[in-house]
């Protein structure tokens, strides 16, 4: 070997040695010139993108958000962290996401690595939803035991809510009088109540506020299938029966894209929302004719006499093989903190701070603040904290729209959904 | 000198597959051996079944639907339109249903065919064709033949395409005798230039057979499978078992199979329609 072979081989070593060292470095304590971001492409990250060059100007870190359309951003998500790849420094998920997250150990604890405590103007259920194993109700068998870890923090405070016309009539306080408001208002062209009917996630997340509150729910406390129960089964009679008497015709295709457009052409008198479409449509002047002529409340009350709104918060969280974790976790206190939020919401984002969420001036700017505060006081439900959740949706959601379209009845779908969830939790060891 | 063809076939064609088989035989949770444990439960869960289904009819409705307009348009322009800058025109717009990704595709069908604002249902009530709007999307009668019509719209130009450029490599001589010999258009298209477009027309199916088995976006988008299960094609089928069920051994297993199936099946096709003239 000659001299200049054996300099090139110590060069190359001492380069692979220096690489290694590098990639091993645990929580990425030195300060890097950029953080990657997967984010859902929509209005969940439009705020997020708005203020990120804020944080470069600030730090000198750039921020690079990538964006994915919601369904390629979990499968990208789901092979990454398979994959134990470092190519995202934080990414965005939806709050159903965290039970298959947190089972799988994907992400780095924000408690125990970078110091993350409870803050007092954010609301504990907002904490709550991104801690794993789940602080309240019933925790999956796998997870029982384990010790609780923050894994995710909210940058999108979303609760489903309810509007409806206020110029036409005031606000149900109960599902009967939903009900009673849609046959009152309905006429041609004109649409009592919209349900979001299509299959699968759309019409499971437009059902399961119904569901509670009308007493029902999917699961109990010990993962047993209570959707075929007589407080369940009303709850699916009175939406694929009793509110679709009032809706449009073809509501087993209708995703939220088109229940915001009939409300904004003024085709509708009431339905759920989410606050992101409440600021992208309704209330979105170049596209709404109803702007100022829809109110906004929480989740008006079933026969169990609570009305029960669902939690779909969007929350940020460091993959585990991310190697700038400190960093990252110095963006998510900027991001989340009273002063960024300010700029946040001003840029469309939706907050979970109860101090932005109670401001004067904020809520006549937004006109959903207030009722997304008395959401989020009265506690909203979460989707069943399970790693089973989407395959659970897609049972239930695929027998709901078959029940919607009326090629089954609403006893079998329940009956033939119950089964098939049975069957999908013993074989997951429920 | 062949290394790096092999190499390139063993990356691009073989590992995935041998890795699929591997995943295959394989538990989802900690990767132990199982055997043939998830074809057995793949291939019991009456749901596969009920996508096979689908797909059976939503491949009978699009692809003899595709092939028959395809085939009439090629043979109208080929024989009543000389004008080469006219054919160039409609080359162009027959590329155009082509570049645009599935995606968009079905967000324009979307608008046809939703309801409430819907421009079909919107143009027919104003020609009076009817008096209420059609679900076409949330009836199973309806829903299945909607998502297809997308499928005609976007690929009814590529069979066009290869078979007006099969009819350009008919020798004229052969034309030209069978007419001084009497032969009628019809002779002429069925004794002759079919002949020419067979090879043509096996390769539009094998291309055709394997983009029906891939169909996701626009169905995604206009019905999302629904209603129920009546458009739940076999590919949104695999992607719910893999990525909503989080199934991978059994994702894998029905790959494999699905694999295996759409061999044979082009065996038999290349059988039934030989590639050569004969």
């Amino acid at each position: 070997m000659t001299t200049w072979t054996k300099t090139l081989a110590l060069a190359m070593l001492g380069l692979v040695v220096i690489a290694s060292c590098q990639a091993a470095a645990p929580g990425g304590g030195n300060k890097p010139a950029q953080l990657t971001i997967a984010a859902v492409q929509g209005n969940e990250d439009a705020a997020l993108k708005a203020v990120a060059p804020l944080y470069e100007q600030k730090t000198g870190i750039k921020i690079q958000v990538v964006e994915f359309p919601y369904d390629q951003l979990y499968e990208k998500l789901v092979t990454t962290f398979k994959a134990n790849a470092a190519t995202y420094d934080l990414v965005m998920m939806d709050d159903p996401w965290m039970p298959k997250f947190g089972t799988d150990e994907s992400l780095q604890p924000l408690d125990s690595s970078y110091g993350f405590k409870r803050d007092s103007d954010i609301p504990d259920v907002v904490y709550d939803v991104g801690t794993w194993p789940p602080p309240r109700g019933a925790v999956p068998p796998a997870a029982k035991g384990k010790p609780q870890h923050l894994i995710g923090i909210t940058i999108v405070g979303n609760v489903e809510m309810f509007m409806y016309r206020s110029d036409m009539g005031p606000a149900p306080k109960t599902w009967d009088e939903v009900k009673a408001n849609a046959d009152k208002n309905k006429k041609s062209n004109f649409y009592g109540y919209v349900i979001r009917g299509k299959a699968t996630n759309p019409i499971v997340a437009d059902f399961l506020p119904i569901l509670w509150s009308f007493g029902g729910d999917v699961f109990d406390q010990n993962w047993n299938v209570t959707i075929d129960n007589a407080a369940s089964l009303r709850a699916v009679k009175f939406l694929v029966q009793d509110l679709k008497a009032a809706a449009p015709t073809g509501s087993e295709s209708i995703d939220a894209a088109d229940r915001d457009r009939l409300m904004a052409t003024g085709q509708a008198y009431q339905t759920t929302v989410w606050p992101g479409e409440i600021t992208d449509v309704i209330e979105n002047a170049q596209v709404s004719q109803v702007k100022g002529k829809v109110s906004y409340i929480p989740m008006p009350a079933g026969p169990s006499g609570k009305g029960i709104g669902m939690m779909g918060n969007w929350l940020l969280g460091i993959p585990k093989a991310s190697p700038n974790g400190q960093a990252a976790a110095d963006f998510i206190t900027w991001l989340t903190s009273s002063e960024t939020q300010k700029t946040y919401v001003d840029k469309g984002g939706i907050p979970a701070r109860k101090s932005i969420l109670n401001d004067a001036t904020l809520n006549q700017k937004n006109p959903y603040f207030a009722a997304l505060a008395k959401s989020l006081d009265a506690v909203p439900n979460w989707r069943p904290r399970t790693d089973q959740w989407n395959a659970v949706e897609t049972i239930l959601g695929t027998n709901l729209n078959a029940a919607l379209a009326g090629t089954v009845t609403p006893e079998a779908a329940v009956t033939k959904a119950a089964d098939q969830i049975k069957t999908q939790m013993k074989n997951a060891g429920y | 000198m062949l290394v790096p063809v092999l190499g390139t076939i063993f990356l691009i064609v073989t590992y995935p597959f041998v890795l699929a088989i591997i995943q295959s035989l394989q538990a989802t949770n900690g990767g132990a051996f199982v055997g043939l444990q998830n074809y057995v439960i793949g291939l019991e869960n009456p749901l596969l079944y009920e996508a096979l289904a689908a797909t059976g009819i939503y491949a009978a409705l699009v692809m003899p639907t595709e092939i028959l307009l395809g085939l009439g348009l090629a043979l109208l322009v080929h024989r009543t339109v000389k004008s080469p800058a006219l054919r160039a025109v409609f080359f162009a717009m027959a590329i155009v249903p082509l570049v645009i990704p599935p995606i968009a595709v079905g967000v324009i069908a979307r608008l046809i065919y939703a309801p409430g604002y819907g421009a079909l249902n919107h143009i027919l009530m104003l020609t009076g064709v009817i008096h209420d709007e059609i679900n076409w999307l949330g009836q199973p009668i309806t829903a299945m033949p909607a998502v297809a019509s997308v499928d005609v719209w976007q690929w009814t130009p590529f069979v066009y395409l290869v078979l007006f450029s099969g009819f350009l490599t008919v020798p004229h001589e052969e034309i030209e005798a069978a007419q001084v010999d009497g032969a009628s258009g019809w002779s002429q298209f069925w004794h002759i230039e079919l002949i020419y477009l067979r090879p043509l027309l096996v390769l539009i199916i094998f291309f055709r057979l394997a983009d029906v088995l891939r169909v996701f976006d626009h169905v995604f988008i206009l019905t999302g499978g629904g209603p129920g299960n009546t458009t739940q094609l076999l590919s949104l089928y695999l992607y719910r078992v893999e990525f909503k069920f989080s199934d991978t051994g059994q994702a894998a297993a029905l790959a494999v199979v699905v694999l295996v199936a759409v061999s044979v099946l082009y065996s038999l096709v290349t059988r039934v329609l030989p590639l050569e003239r004969r």
